[in-house]
């Protein structure tokens, strides 16, 4: 077919492509959206792939991930209390589930190697200066400055920064954290990011941090699942977590976890400034 | 500005600074040409949408490295078709686009008549087969420039190829659908639509 030159084929496309049909278009922006509320689902930068840190520094900023979670304990109530907690639990970026089935957990022993999507050990200042809220430290109790900072500035949206205090007299290492104290924060959507899931044997009482909503969730470990190094949440990265408060202030999201009574957890809490 | 809508730079420059709606404009801005890019690449598999929604998330979280001021279209097809590309290669292989072509719907005095209207269906339904009977890459650089219109910076950044040598693939995929054309018309004569002038 000689005759034909390119210029009819070209012309012939042009055509074709008029009355071509593509599969509708599914509703993309939706999805888009309701993921990027939910956090990075791969590692946000290659600079935080690459931070190696020592291996007591890793178990620590696992706990840190946990701020970012799912968390699940289960409730010790009647089932008509569990149906009036559940109604009002939940703060900006973080939703509390009560009952169903625990999930399976890692492992949390000494030497257990999960390689998270961590984030960047810095300075405090720095960790100021690369999100967008203001960081909170506590201003009483003693503790001080912390011992080490990471900042995340993509997980959540918005960034998160954890505050690790090593353990020392009057600060007991937690058994799953092996920090003394941890304090994560982030900014959270109204929309949860985050959902925690409560089962098992786990307490979650109602609690006013500075006249803010918070929970304190404490008696059997509960569970936090996490997300992976590729931002991912699965249902193996979760962890038992141990006596944990988790408050709001103003449009920040913070919590906190070590081996403390609920009255001490408050106190360092609304010393925050 | 109220009224007008921001164009891409504008998005663009809003959604680094981190608002999520602003690039939730941009994806409805888009979410056609990157489905329909994914479907191309991915060979018209399901993976399209996956692709497609992946590449969105992938983009906002590489927002930080986009270069301000260079156009966002044919950066972000580059991540949604290496997302498809991915996916294709994973995936079972498909050996044509998945397109339908659709009926002509004769209207008005202009209109051919229904029979004119079938002829003209049934040729481009051939020339899309002798498109589907092509290799991945001449299909691939044919329906980017034809069927999803892209510019030659687009398709370069589709098909993962460098800006300067898009010409010369399109022309020899073309070379070789006439040369398919050729033997399709051997078999069964017949002309090509929008040609009998």
């Amino acid at each position: 077919m000689s005759r034909r030159d390119l210029a009819d084929v070209e012309r012939a496309l042009a055509d074709l492509a008029a009355s071509l049909e593509f599969p509708p278009t599914p509703d993309l922006a939706a999805a888009v959206t309701a993921r990027l509320e939910e956090g990075p689902e791969r590692a946000p930068t290659p600079r935080a792939r690459r931070w190696r840190w020592p291996a007591g520094w890793r178990r620590l900023a696992v706990a840190g991930l946990a701020a970012v979670l799912l968390a699940a304990a289960v409730l010790v109530a009647s089932p008509g209390t569990r149906e009036a907690v559940a109604r009002r639990l939940g703060l900006r970026g973080i939703g509390v589930q009560i009952g169903g089935p625990p999930p399976p957990t890692v492992t949390t022993a000494p030497g257990a190697r999960l390689d998270l999507g961590l984030g960047e050990r810095v300075s405090l200042e720095e960790a100021r200066r690369r999100v967008g809220f203001p960081v909170l430290v506590p201003g009483t109790g003693g503790l001080g400055q912390p011992d080490a900072v990471f900042v995340s500035e993509n997980v959540p949206m918005g960034g998160r920064v954890d505050l690790v205090w090593r353990a020392r007299p009057g600060l007991p290492a937690s058994a799953f954290t092996d920090a003394g104290l941890l304090i994560t924060q982030f900014r959270g959507e109204p929309t949860p990011e985050f959902l925690k899931k409560v089962t098992g044997a786990g307490i979650v009482e109602f609690v006013e941090v500075g006249g803010e909503p918070g929970y304190f969730f404490s008696g059997e470990p509960h569970f936090f699942t996490y997300r992976d190094a590729a931002g991912n949440l699965r249902d193996e990265q979760t962890r038992l977590a141990g006596n944990t408060l988790i408050w709001q202030r103003g449009d920040l999201t913070l919590r906190l976890e070590g081996e403390l009574s609920k009255e001490e957890a408050i106190r360092i809490a609304e010393s925050m400034r | 500005m109220e009224g007008r809508p921001l164009d891409d730079q504008e998005l663009v420059e809003q959604a680094r600074g981190g608002d999520a709606r602003a690039y939730e404009v941009l994806v409805r801005r888009y979410q056609d040409l990157a489905f329909r890019t994914a479907w191309v690449i991915a060979g018209g598999s399901a993976d399209a949408e996956d692709a497609a929604q992946e590449g969105f998330v992938k983009a906002w979280y590489a927002l930080p490295r986009f270069r301000a001021g260079s156009p966002f279209r044919p950066w972000l097809l580059a991540i949604v078709a290496n997302e498809a590309r991915n996916r294709r290669r994973s995936g079972r292989r498909q050996d044509d686009l998945a397109l339908r072509v659709a009926e002509d719907r004769p209207s008005g005095d202009a209109a051919p008549s229904p029979e004119a209207a079938a002829l003209a269906t049934e040729q481009r339904r051939l020339l899309l087969a002798a498109v589907g009977r092509l290799g991945e890459n001449d299909r691939q650089v044919i329906a980017c420039r034809y069927f999803l219109e892209l510019s030659e910076a687009e398709m370069a950044a589709a098909l993962g190829c460098r800006p300067g040598t898009v010409k010369s693939r399109l022309s020899r995929a073309l070379e070789r659908l006439r040369a398919v054309l050729a033997e399709q018309d051997a078999a069964a004569p017949t002309t090509l639509p929008g040609g009998d002038r």
